[in-house]
């Protein structure tokens, strides 16, 4: 559930109007039933659409049982922070719920077809001019795009492997911005976040790309002037303006287009046919250049609004990079055996192993306690590592319950907390306040913002990791104070 | 130091995506049934009706799954998978629909690629099943044949659960190497302890209408309903019509789903516009309870309260007769069900000799009872042997 909380967290931050206008494409509504809701939300959703009255909560609270009531708060917490429920007040009438109308409608018109949107992409002419591409030809090229990706930020952590692939300057700056990477004396250096980013599964990795990219457009485009200029300029990612509400309804489609097909780049907006071009560079549509006017989604693309159950059902759907079936064996002695032969997946293994011999589809090194403090150094959790562990284990390995040998799980864990005796954070430390009662209020405000590390109420001190929002915070209660 | 524990093994991974989900509907096409039906819900409308039911289940969950059979007059024909690519990897199929339907962009363009794979498949060969013969008089009067068509969905449930869990198969592979009963067991035991998070879960919906009687299937239907219970596989009934003691059983065992749908009936008002207007509030009233009443899987089936009638008809039909009997005797050898008194010496339906007291064949049910009841008291139920019958 990581991956779709990912996207969950970013849509939750949107405001109320961004939904009503996402909920008006029905792929977009497609693709957040399909992710982002609990499997109760989508069968109340189901059982509302076509009710012609709202749904009463009496009823609802009967319709679900008593036992499942965290289910059903979930289910409903969801349904309210995405907008498509609402409780409708009606003073006359009990308490009922109503499916926000966009929601429903576009919704209805996914299921039973219909309307003029274009909105599932239009495909390109058959006799178009230019060369068609096969499906193993876009495989190739997203996954040549998509670990050129990953090989840059491995190779940020292990020289021998660096500059294999060749990525654009954009995604190397938006990297940068979503602080997989920190360049340092021209040098890339991979970071704590980079690592949860190689170690999670392809699926997952393109979101948190993709929601970097996404929250980078609006924060920069809010940053910089609007002009249309630089837009057409440079596709350089720091210079994007562009709709955050069309680019998530352009990746929704994406995600319910068809592999192997060409679609016309016409029906296009102007931002979409702009990303395009960012899209190419991470492998997740092929544009041609040598026929501009059409693009191929790739897998990475038509399995984004699926979920990672379905990918581990459907070996055949699955990119064999470092996703799909596992390959990894784990012995109680700490032995670990890997059937692979991708350079990627064995420089993501070395970050926390001790290879010792590599044979044409094997690797097999032990896991160490030199090996995974090396790890840890770097700001890989011991979780990461059992958990990447986990999600590429070997289908042989799948049959113990648990997965992993307990003893290996337990003194990874071990070795992590050895290193751990004493923690660092760095932050500041604030003191000195007026009175007992800025003290009081600012602590609090720092609590509530969730930064507050440490407190001593007798000394009137306290520890926050990050102070931006408190500087503001403390300058508004000054120039506050004179007036009172 | 005493305080560091890491041994939070966390192995359960909590997955709360709900798991892939096979649907698979038996639809009963029986031209007569439908005919009669024609003017309040002709069988075209709850095709539609069906159809965004499947979209809808597609919808839902990338992985989910769908079948739709026919249990026709004479036959059961597959509506989807097309039987030429149903054993094919999905792949081939989707190219083919990729060929045809790239000639319709405007129609492409609006609609999400899987759900019109599926309705024109579904639809391309319910129309090849209703033209290309046309049954006999006599055989339209038969039952549709239902039992045969359970079969076929759940042997097809069977192999997709096998396919989308690569351990589950594993066991089983080695299970059918060697043949016996106690594989069978190992294998549904498998089955059912299979790890929670890759678990396949999948239902039957069959849409019955016809008004025929299933007692000739009786056996065949029964099995089916066994081997569903086994495999956790709900049977869901929409009956449209009349109740069917008999399916109701079958989801009563499988702790399925059964309704009953009348769709209000438009023939009373005479002119057409009433006619139109009842038969969109007919489908309208079928979808929602499809949407509501059959919608959810075996996954949310644990959070919801089904729907249901609190009764169930747990009468048997009699073999004899076909009517239904409260208390009846039983072939000791098939099971078949026939009413008292009996007048045959051997089973109609096994073919197996019947010795029957005369105290059953004859005497009043009442007085046998108490006569038991006697002779517990009496000497530990010397005769408790006395209702079976002992083969000659």
């Amino acid at each position: 559930m990581s991956l779709s909380s990912a996207v969950l967290d970013y849509l939750q931050a949107q405001p109320g109007v961004t939904f009503k206008r996402l909920y008006l494409q029905p792929p977009t509504v497609l693709a957040v039933l399909r992710r982002m809701l609990p499997h109760l939300a989508k069968n109340i959703i189901m059982a509302m659409l076509f009710m012609p009255e709202p749904f009463l909560e009496e009823d609802l609270l009967t319709w679900i049982r008593a036992e499942a009531r965290p289910q059903r708060d979930e289910a409903m917490t969801v349904l309210e922070q995405l907008h498509i429920l609402t409780l409708v007040p009606e003073p006359p009438t009990p308490r009922a719920y109503r499916l926000n109308t966009a929601f429903a409608s576009s919704l209805r018109q996914a299921l039973m077809g219909g309307g003029s949107t274009n909105s599932f992409g239009v495909p390109a002419d058959k006799d178009a001019p230019g060369p068609k591409r096969t499906v193993e030809e876009l495989d190739k090229w997203a996954r040549k795009q998509w670990e050129a990706i990953l090989y840059y930020m491995v190779g940020s952590a292990e020289r021998e492997y660096s500059r294999e692939g060749n990525i654009s300057s954009g995604t190397r700056k938006l990297l940068e911005m979503g602080e997989f990477i920190i360049m340092r004396g021209g040098r890339a250096d991979i970071t704590k976040g980079g690592f949860t980013f190689l170690l999670q599964e392809a699926n997952a990795q393109v979101w948190t790309l993709l929601i970097v990219y996404l929250e980078n457009s609006e924060s920069v485009s809010s940053i910089h002037t609007k002009s249309k200029v630089i837009e057409n300029q440079s596709k350089d990612i720091e210079q994007l303006q562009m709709d955050p509400v069309e680019m998530l309804s352009f990746l929704f489609m994406l995600g319910s287009l068809e592999l192997g097909q060409d679609y016309n780049t016409e029906s296009l907006t102007k931002t979409q046919f702009h990303m395009l071009e960012d899209l190419h560079d991470f492998g997740i549509v092929y544009h041609p250049p040598d026929a501009r006017g059409r693009f191929y989604p790739t897998r990475l693309a038509t399995t984004l609004t699926s979920s990672d159950a379905s990918l581990l059902s459907n070996p055949n759907s699955s990119l064999s990079m470092n996703s799909g079936k596992g390959s990894i064996i784990l012995e109680t002695n700490h032995r670990i055996y890997t059937y692979t032969s991708s350079p990627l997946q064995i420089a993501v293994l070395a970050l926390f192993a001790n290879l010792n011999s590599c044979y044409p589809n094997l690797v097999s090194g032990k896991l160490t306690k030199k090996s995974i403090q090396r790890a840890v150094e770097k700001g890989i959790t011991a979780d990461q590592i059992i958990d990447y562990l986990r999600t590429h284990a070997h289908p042989q390995m799948l049959k113990n319950q648990p997965v992993l040998p307990p003893t290996v799980v337990d003194q990874i864990r071990l070795w992590q907390i050895e290193g751990d005796r004493m923690e660092a954070t760095p932050g500041f430390l604030l003191k000195q306040f007026v009175n007992a009662n800025e003290y009081r209020e600012t602590a609090q405000y720092a609590e509530n913002l969730g930064v507050l590390v440490w407190r001593n109420d007798r000394e009137h001190m306290f520890f926050v990791t990050r102070i931006e929002q408190l500087q503001q915070y403390l300058a508004k209660r000054k120039t506050q104070a004179p007036r009172r | 130091m005493d305080g560091v524990d890491a041994t939070v093994r966390g192995s359960v991974r909590t997955s709360s995506a709900a798991p892939p989900s096979l649907l698979t509907i038996i639809l009963d096409t029986n031209p007569l049934s439908w005919s009669h039906l024609s003017s309040s819900l002709p069988l075209s409308a709850v095709l539609k009706t069906l159809l965004i039911f499947v979209n809808a289940h597609l919808a839902i969950n990338h992985a989910n799954q769908v079948a739709v059979l026919a249990s026709h007059v004479d036959n059961v024909a597959w509506l989807y998978p097309t039987p030429d690519d149903g054993d094919a990897s999905k792949q081939s199929s989707q190219t083919n629909g990729h060929t045809e339907v790239a000639d319709e962009h405007r129609v492409v363009s609006n609609k999400y690629r899987p759900f019109l794979t599926i309705e024109k498949n579904i639809s391309k060969n319910l129309r090849n099943l209703l033209t290309s013969d046309i049954p006999s008089a006599e055989a339209l009067k038969s039952p549709p044949l239902l039992a045969g068509a359970l079969s076929i969905a759940l042997a097809y449930a069977n192999l997709q659960l096998l396919k989308a869990d690569p351990m589950t198969s594993d066991s089983a592979s080695t299970g059918t190497g060697a043949v016996g009963a106690a594989d069978l067991d190992a294998h549904t035991s498998a089955l059912r302890t299979a790890r929670s998070g890759h678990q396949f879960v999948s239902r039957i919906l069959i849409v019955s209408v016809s008004q025929a009687d299933l007692s000739s299937q009786y056996i065949g239907l029964m099995n089916s309903v066994f081997a569903a219970q086994r495999l956790n596989i709900p049977l869901d009934v929409l009956r449209i019509g009349e109740r069917t003691a008999f399916l109701q059983q079958a989801s009563d065992a499988t702790s399925g789903v059964y309704l009953t749908y009348d769709p209000p009936n438009s023939t009373a008002n005479g002119t057409n516009g009433a006619a139109t207007a009842s038969f969109s509030s007919a489908t309208a009233g079928l979808l929602q309870t499809l949407m509501q009443g059959y919608f959810s899987d075996v996954a949310a089936r644990k959070l919801l309260v089904m729907p249901g009638s609190a009764e169930v008809d747990f009468r048997a039909a009699c073999f004899c007769h076909g009517k239904i009997v409260d208390l009846g005797g039983v072939c000791s050898v098939c099971l078949s069900i026939f009413c008292l008194p009996l007048e045959f010496t051997s089973c109609p339906t096994c073919q197996s000799p019947l010795r029957v007291p005369k105290s059953v064949t004859t005497k009043p049910v009442a007085f046998a009872r108490r006569k038991k009841k006697k002779r517990k008291i009496g000497d530990g139920g010397r005769d408790s042997a006395a209702g079976t019958p002992v083969p000659n």
